[in-house]
């Protein structure tokens, strides 16, 4: 048990990143208002933004740019920071393009919520 | 005149907000940030402009025809730059093996293309971030 | 200069339509010369997938390794145009240049306007270049970036009408796709984590020497991956967004993204169970147990749903999600037999399944009418239309001399190798669902007593398009040659990482 609570503690960010993760997915699935549905879905990505950081994470290390002063320091992994950043790039567009839809869905159904916009396909059909 | 602090503060800010950005922007390399944050930079001047000005003179200030093209030539630039390698005889995107001079460690020369290649990536990202900032505007009104 | 062109070829295929596709927005105004741009560069595009796919042939299966900026492979990004590269490339530029034809003058009455239409082909390039990108790339993150760059495009694509209908559509297929993506990227972070590479080849060789101290975390990677993949390529319980944003999409639309689309989706799949997992380690974590079944769910579910379906273009975009249970199933069975097949499946489904949606396109166009009950004698009023429709018909059920019935010949002596029963009995079934759910609408429109109802072929493009796509099926039904051999070696060499 205190095994499995030091993993716990020493491993935190992923512990985080699992719970947000959760919460995020819970949001999408769940909510029926599109605004809620999107934040849900950038939640859930900045959980997996914040367990590739952490993976890349050395305690103690320096940022990851070479000078000359000292070339031999300990650096952290760069590779998931520049990974992550093309990952917030997606998401930035996705978000756009999703509130982009949302506006134009408010403008044909008068409403954000998808059960209602359900309802009225429904009446149409 | 209601909002006079506001747009005497902006008028004396915003150049420098976007000599920041375009600073980030080069520097990607060796500093924090790199094109794509520098650009933001960039394109939230232009947006925090639109919002305090009103958006006919933000609009003005960057008018649909322009974002169009640095959109495209922003992005076309990229590929001009990774076709410099190729144009050398190495591959695409190809910096040191280009032969470009790679300068010393930690100057701002040291990236070779990078700098030149964060100029288009940032203008694209700049000028994305005003279109999608209109549109949504626009769309709403 | 014809040297530096083909020793780049395998990142100019990519990158040309992704660059055109940029600068296409600034011609709008002109809808003629962003008509012309686009057909040039999916044309060259054929020319380049043709070449690289002959020299791919010749060189017996030794892949062109291609590494972006001259960085090798464990640092640097790199291209790997291989059998199976070479195959999807051909099947892309082959699919995607009739269905660009097919929208030669006929997309501004449907989206509106010169530049809603210009958008419209902006993202019909970006999809034809991440699909040449997902062909030919080795590199996990970048399966993640075009994953998604591929997602956004299939999103514009489908809400490019401006139908509300169709942006609700867009909206559940956005949100349900980034889940997807969501599920990926964790997938992709897992194997990084363990790993430390994001090169597959690397990846892989690394993971099979350590799988053994992390068993749990390789099995939630692959949970993830697959579920992820599964969202995104329409895998049958996680297909809900499917039929909505294929019905509701421009026709020529929903061509591609029921025909290729999902299908590069399908093939980033393949490449990470079997060139990183690996057929061992699918073995021992019975990932090939689970797509089987999956698989033969998706076979029969989506065929009852396409039978009671009236509207045309749902039932069409439920038989993709039955045809997407066969790549799965195919994807289980863990031989060269199964895995030819699978790989011929994708092809003739995307020959197959773009035609009809376009000589469905035609027909709503022509006629107004989505119903199948109400497309009486619609036979002969539009000959060439039904004719290619009906061709695509027989060539999905898998009658010899089409297309669809060497897939489906392959997956069953697979299958039979594989030793399963119940797989060949869900194969044939999946067929003659598949007649059962196609037949009617041809009786319909050749058999039934015709009423007034108006209609004719569309403009000569569009008949060339679907000329072009019949004509496929059958070349690929009669006379495989090439493309099975590709598909073939193809299936050896990932099986061949063990």
């Amino acid at each position: 048990m205190k095994i499995l609570l030091d993993k716990l503690i020493i491993n935190y960010p992923y512990f985080a990143a699992v719970i947000l993760f959760l919460i995020g997915a819970f949001t999408v699935l769940t909510r029926s208002n599109l605004f809620k549905k999107l934040i849900g879905i950038n939640i859930m990505e900045s959980a997996i933004f914040l367990m590739f950081i952490a993976a890349g994470n050395i305690r103690g290390g320096a940022v990851p740019i070479l000078r000359q002063s000292n070339p031999e320091a300990l650096y952290i992994n760069p590779v998931p920071s520049a990974l992550m950043l093309t990952g917030i790039v997606v998401s930035v567009s996705v978000t756009a393009f999703a509130l982009a839809l949302i506006i134009r869905l408010y403008q044909s159904y008068g409403t954000t919520d998808a059960r209602r916009i359900a309802e009225m396909k429904r009446e149409v059909t | 005149m209601r909002d006079f602090i506001l747009k005497r503060v902006a008028a004396l800010l915003l150049p420098f907000i976007q000599m920041y950005g375009l600073y980030v922007i080069f520097h990607g390399h060796v500093s924090p940030g790199g094109s794509f944050a520098g650009g933001i930079v960039v394109g939230l001047a232009f947006i925090a402009f639109a919002t305090i000005y009103g958006l006919e003179r933000g609009r003005a200030k960057m008018p649909e025809r322009i974002t169009t093209l640095t959109e495209s030539y922003g992005t076309l630039w990229y590929g001009i730059m990774g076709m410099v390698g190729i144009i050398k005889g190495a591959p695409f995107l190809a910096n040191k093996l280009a032969g470009i001079d790679l300068g010393t460690l930690g100057t701002l020369s040291s990236g070779g293309l990078i700098s030149l290649i964060g100029l288009g990536v940032g203008i694209r990202v700049a000028s994305t971030m005003v279109t999608l900032f209109f549109t949504m505007m626009e769309e709403e009104s | 200069m014809t040297a530096t062109i083909i020793s780049n070829l395998p990142v100019f295929v990519v990158i040309t339509p992704l660059f055109v596709a940029f600068i296409l927005s600034t011609f709008a105004r002109r809808i003629r010369l962003v008509e012309s741009l686009v057909i040039t560069v999916l044309a060259l595009g054929v020319l380049g997938a043709g070449y690289l796919a002959s020299l791919v042939l010749m060189r017996n299966g030794i892949p062109i390794i291609y590494s972006m900026g001259g960085w090798p492979a464990p640092w640097g990004i790199e291209l790997v145009a291989g059998s199976l590269s070479a195959f999807f490339l051909l099947l892309v530029a082959g699919v995607s240049l009739p269905v660009a034809l097919f929208t030669v003058d006929n997309m501004t009455h449907e989206v509106g306007g010169s530049v809603r239409t210009t958008r419209f082909y902006v993202l019909y390039l970006l999809l034809a270049g991440t699909l040449a990108g997902m062909a030919v790339t080795n590199d996990l993150f970048n399966v993640f970036v075009l994953v998604e760059v591929a997602t956004l495009s299939c999103c514009g694509l489908v809400s490019a009408c401006k139908h509300p209908r169709a942006a609700e559509a867009s909206f559940n297929y956005l949100i349900l796709a980034t889940l997807g993506s969501a599920l990926i990227l964790g997938g992709i972070g897992f194997l990084y984590i363990i790993t430390g590479h994001l090169n597959m080849g690397f990846a892989s060789m690394e993971l099979s020497r350590i799988w053994q101290d992390y068993p749990h975390v390789v099995w939630i990677a692959a949970g993830f991956l697959l579920v992820g993949f599964g969202v995104k390529s329409a895998l049958f319980p996680l297909h809900v967004w499917l039929p909505d944003a294929h019905s509701t999409a421009p026709s020529p639309a929903s061509a591609i993204l029921s025909g290729l689309a999902v299908k590069g989706y399908m093939i980033c799949l393949i490449k990470v169970l079997y060139n990183l997992f690996g057929s061992t380690l699918i073995q021992k974590f019975a990932l090939h147990r689970i797509l089987a079944l999956l698989g033969m769910v998706a076979i029969i579910a989506g065929s009852l749903f396409a039978l009671a379906q009236d509207e045309l273009k749902r039932r069409l975009a439920f038989s993709t999600v039955a045809q997407v249970g066969y790549v799965f199933l195919g994807l289980g069975q863990v031989n060269a037999q199964g895995l030819t097949g699978t790989l011929f499946h994708i092809a003739s489904h995307a020959v197959i399944k773009s035609g009809l949606f376009l000589a469905a396109g035609a027909i709503i166009a022509a006629t107004g009418k989505t119903r199948i009950s109400e497309m009486v004698g619609i036979g002969r009023k539009m000959p060439i239309t039904m004719a290619a429709f009906t061709i695509g018909s027989l060539g999905m059920v898998g009658i010899p001399l089409f297309s669809g019935f060497i897939g489906k010949w392959h997956l069953l002596s697979g299958s039979l190798t594989a030793g399963s029963t119940l797989a060949p009995l869900v194969i044939v079934i999946g067929s003659v669902l598949a007649a059962a759910y196609l037949f009617p609408i041809i009786r319909t429109a050749y058999f039934e007593p015709a009423q007034a109802i108006d209609g004719q072929d569309p403009g000569v493009p569009q008949r060339i398009a679907l000329i072009l796509l019949a004509a496929g099926v059958v070349i690929l039904g009669v006379a495989p040659g090439p493309f099975l051999e590709l598909a073939g070696r193809a299936a050896v060499e990932l099986l061949a990482l063990k």
